[in-house]
């Protein structure tokens, strides 16, 4: 129960860092991190029906759920692409506008189209 | 001046963090017991089924093939994409710390180098690199390298497989990249090569993946079991293609952000 | 080779064409990397015709393939179902795709980069409308996303890296939200494909309870965000506007309806899909209406396009809402599934068609305010048109959306008024109508002829049209002109395999009849006059209003949390 108060604690912050934030780097950690929480959830409550990790060695029974952590996977790496995506976008904005603030951003770019 | 702006968008920011937070409460505090059915087929059928020691690489490569391959697409888009934005951007990045006073923060006059730093001219592309820096990593590339493609090949029997060892590889790359002085000893750290190799790897991705159609085992059915009765060996194929491919891509846009080579 | 393996080449054949393009890029210069990057588009957007024709008469005869991909267990492996629905989707994707790439072969972006990322994005259309499992739908949806925000970005203004950049954000944390809907369907549930979850929620006492609603809520929020319905379409006007003009129509034309497809085949099984859908069908009538006055107040002309897609899915979301309400396998939700279908596809033909032609002209003049540029028909004329092949495009497009008879967008709305008759959507739509037709009034400014003076040729684009541009404008023109006339048999043919060539649903609509005849007049004439009316004084300050309405970064994300708990609320309530 608790963990999965303080997950979506972290979550409602990352929510908080996109939302808030002007700095468009930290709106990526924001995204950053509400994925990480998404990924914790899933991977802390698939272990609880079991004790042991699923490599069926000789004598392991009661393995975790392998799902949630073949699902994540495939969710982890989605998100350090977009991520990857998204700070290189951050720096070409920041080239054409020499900020990082979006606002200042939004109002250069405005001006030049 | 700025106060009140600050208070008035300050309104619809706390009602969509109380929308959100009151939206997502019953998700996170739902405590229904964790379904087993699929847990427990898996572990009664999955080595059987694959022949993979490690589940998650059964499901990761094996049930679940075709997400993996979705995943895979995603990475070189995003590295194609990551690596056209920041060439386009003619930026410094993608021309290299050639020059030292581009650098921020680093001041090129002769006192105030760093103390690790190489003899000035064998400093010129590694502004912000020290001895230590370079020996370590040239030392530690080689031995990442093999580590990586161990974990790549050995991920059927145990925790890892072809993107945990792809990263590993990748990472391999990147020392190998800070490491090399002037003087190249490897071609790993080229980009042309490194583009080569993840072009090949998704290529053979894409056929082993319809191999099973032409050999009559269906999209993504293992070909190999025509020929073997271990079902293993597909795994092992893909784990080392998507290694490759993972490797040479995480690779390749490190070493484009380093600014080594175009 | 099976049928089970032959519908999975709308997918395999785009990826191998990426791979081949990719490997023309580093393996090849020069004639032979273009050769190989040709033939690799050639592969990726062509060769799936062939599969698309053989299998035509299996899919009228009502069949469709399913199964698990790999032929694994059932509960683990990845569901698939290629039926009818997807079939359409398929050629409504490839056929706009193929004519968007020949169009970027002229006007660029060009090479085989762009090509293959391309092709990736085709290949994730067509995946995402046949998967039958959720966690690959947020796969699918990931690369169509991934793709996208490349496209829009290769485009050189800082402009489009900026709306890229508000797409990305506010897409991947749409995402996450599918991520935790998909979390709380799974624990409830086990399973992960369509069907399995639908029956193991059915079996549950209370269908799963708020748990179950509230998972439902956030992936039908985050696939509504995609498809940008009010109030979560925001990133949209920029994105579509500022992405190059053929990565414009296929935005526009497909990718904003194929997730909507998608997600209607998770919206039937579900218990509590009817009630999402007739909400996400009052969303769609209200968007129709709003974002046409949006469209009207608008200066840039693609972005005077960009908000007509939305307007213009409005319709497609409110027939396609209703028809989930009353689910697809009674008479009347099939009429209105095929009727949302009709529009889709009518709508990817013109929708296609104008950014293509708006696009060559705003190249040439190098103007993009429809309030200054004067004299289009004559710029392109400087240009070398001789015959002003992309005027009558233009217009074909223009008088398509503004539905005039006998062009293919009267007879998709045709289909959608005869399918809604007698709901509240019906007058909204009927609205949005009249404010199409004022606005591409508007748009149609820019060809009115100037008095005097030669249009000047700008130097920094080629002075002739190349003929790539030509052949994509001709081909879709063509196709919404036959898409017109040809409609009565189509909308049977299209009745026919969403309702799985099973149930004969009779229809009374008949395209051109007097009535509809006098219901067009009556549109077109109150059109007119609210154009008039718009240009006035008054009405050119209240548009001045609407166009200069605070819109920031922050609101995308407002929008999308509000807009997510309405749906969430909606249901439990």
């Amino acid at each position: 129960m608790i963990e999965r108060i303080l997950i979506l604690l972290l979550f409602l912050v990352g929510f908080s860092g996109i939302l808030a934030r002007k700095n468009i780097i930290k709106k990526i950690f924001g995204l950053t991190l509400i994925n990480s929480a998404a990924v914790l959830l899933f991977v802390v409550e698939g272990s609880r029906v079991g004790s042991q990790a699923p490599i069926m060695e000789q004598g392991i029974s009661q393995v975790v759920d392998p799902i949630p952590q073949a699902l994540m996977l495939t969710a982890i790496v989605i998100g350090v692409c977009v991520t990857a995506l998204a700070l290189a976008l951050a720096f070409r904005l920041y080239q054409a506008a020499g900020s990082f603030d979006i606002d200042e951003i939004r109002r250069r770019v405005h001006d030049e189209s | 001046m700025k106060r009140p702006s600050v208070t008035s968008s300050a309104i619809p920011l706390i009602t969509a963090m109380i929308a959100v937070a009151a939206v997502l409460l019953p998700i996170f505090l739902a405590d229904t017991p964790w379904p087993v059915g699929a847990r427990d087929y898996l572990q009664e059928n999955g080595f059987g089924d694959s022949g993979a020691i490690n589940l998650v690489s059964a499901i990761y490569l094996g049930y679940r093939a075709f997400d993996t391959l979705g995943e895979t697409i995603v990475l070189l888009v995003a590295v194609g994409g990551t690596i056209g934005i920041l060439t386009r951007s003619g930026a410094i990045l993608a021309e290299g710390y050639t020059n030292p006073d581009t650098v921020a923060g680093i001041d090129s006059s002769e006192e105030e180098i760093p103390s690790f730093s190489l003899a000035r001219e064998k400093r010129k592309s590694h502004a912000l690199r020290t001895h230590l820096l370079e020996v370590v990593t040239a030392i530690l590339g080689p031995i990442v390298l093999l580590f990586g493609f161990y974990v790549m090949l050995y991920g059927h029997l145990s925790p890892g497989g072809g993107f945990q060892g792809g990263v590993v590889v990748a990472s391999g790359i990147v020392f190998l990249g800070l490491g090399n002085r002037m003087e190249s000893s490897t071609k790993l750290t080229q980009a042309a090569v490194l583009g080569r190799i993840e072009a090949a790897a998704f290529l053979l991705l894409i056929l082993a993946s319809i191999s099973g159609i032409l050999l009559g085992k269906g999209f993504f059915g293992n070909p190999l079991s025509r020929f073997t009765a271990v079902p293993e060996g597909f795994i092992i194929m893909l784990n080392a293609i998507i290694g490759l491919k993972v490797g040479a891509g995480i690779g390749f846009m490190c070493i484009a952000i380093l600014g080594r080579e175009r | 080779m099976s049928l089970e393996d032959m519908v999975f080449l709308p997918v395999v054949l785009p990826l191998l064409g990426a791979a081949l393009a990719l490997c023309a890029k580093v393996f090849l210069t020069g004639r032979a990397s273009r050769i190989l990057e040709y033939t690799g588009v050639f592969i990726g957007l062509g060769l799936p015709w062939l599969f698309f024709v053989y299998i035509t008469p299996m899919m009228y005869a009502g069949q469709a393939v399913s199964g698990v991909i790999g032929a694994w267990h059932t509960g683990v492996g990845i569901m698939y179902r290629f039926d009818g629905l997807a079939y359409l989707v398929n050629i409504l994707g490839f056929s706009v795709a193929a004519a968007a790439w020949v169009y970027a072969l002229g006007a660029g972006p060009k090479g085989p980069s762009f090509s293959s990322v391309f092709l990736i994005q085709t290949a994730s259309l067509a995946a995402a409308i046949m998967t039958a499992d959720l966690f690959n739908l947020f796969v699918c949806l990931e690369v169509l996303g991934i793709a996208s925000y490349v496209l829009i970005a290769s485009s050189d203004k800082p402009g489009a890296a900026l709306a890229s950049f508000s797409y990305l954000m506010v897409s991947a944390t749409a995402m996450v939200f599918f991520l935790l809907g998909l979390y709380g369907l799974y624990r409830l549930t086990g399973v992960l494909s369509y069907e399995g979850i639908a029956s193991a929620l059915n079996q549950l006492p209370d269908a799963g309870g708020p748990v179950a609603l509230v998972s439902l809520s956030l992936i039908v929020a985050a696939v509504a965000m995609r498809v940008a319905v009010m109030p979560l379409y925001g990133w949209l006007p920029d994105a579509h506007a500022l992405a190059p003009h053929a990565i414009s129509a296929v935005l526009s034309g497909v990718l904003i309806k194929t997730p909507l497809f998608a997600l209607s085949r998770v919206l039937m099984l579900m218990p509590a899909g009817a009630s999402a859908g007739q909400l996400m069908g009052y969303a769609g009538a209200v968007t129709a209406l709003a974002a046409v006055v949006i469209a009207l107040s608008q200066k840039d002309a693609k972005r005077l396009l960009a908000y007509h897609s939305i307007s213009q899915i409005g319709y497609i979301v409110s027939a396609w809402g209703a028809a989930i309400q009353v689910g697809t396998t009674t008479g009347a939700g099939v009429v209105l599934m095929a009727a949302a279908f009709m529009h889709a596809f009518y709508h990817a033909l013109f929708k296609g068609l104008l950014f293509l032609s708006i696009g060559t002209t705003v190249d040439r003049a190098g103007e993009r305010n429809v309030y200054v540029l004067r004299g289009a028909g004559r710029i392109l004329r400087a240009h070398g048109e001789r015959f002003p092949v992309t005027l009558i495009c233009f217009l074909i497009g223009a008088l398509s959306i503004s539905a005039i008879p006998p062009l293919n967008g009267y007879a998709s709305k045709a289909a959608i008024s005869y399918a809604l008759k007698g709901t509240p959507h019906y007058y909204l739509l009927f609205a949005a109508s009249i404010g199409t037709v004022a606005s591409f009034i508007k748009l149609s400014r820019i060809f009115w002829p100037t008095p005097k003076g030669s249009a000047a040729v700008l130097d920094d684009v080629p002075a002739a049209i190349p003929w790539p541009i030509h052949l994509s404008q001709i081909f879709l023109g063509l196709l919404c002109v036959i898409g017109g006339l040809a409609a009565p048999a189509l909308f049977a043919f299209v009745l026919r395999l969403i309702s799985a060539g099973g149930a004969d649903v009779a229809i009374s609509l008949k395209f051109y009849s007097s009535g509809t005849m006098i219901k067009t007049l009556i549109i077109t004439a109150s059109g007119v006059l609210l154009f008039l009316g718009a240009i006035t004084p008054k009405g050119s300050a209240l548009l001045k209003r609407v166009r200069e309405r605070r819109r920031d970064f922050e609101g995308l994300f407002v929008s999308f949390a509000l807009g997510t708990a309405a749906l969430a609320g909606w249901l439990l309530l």
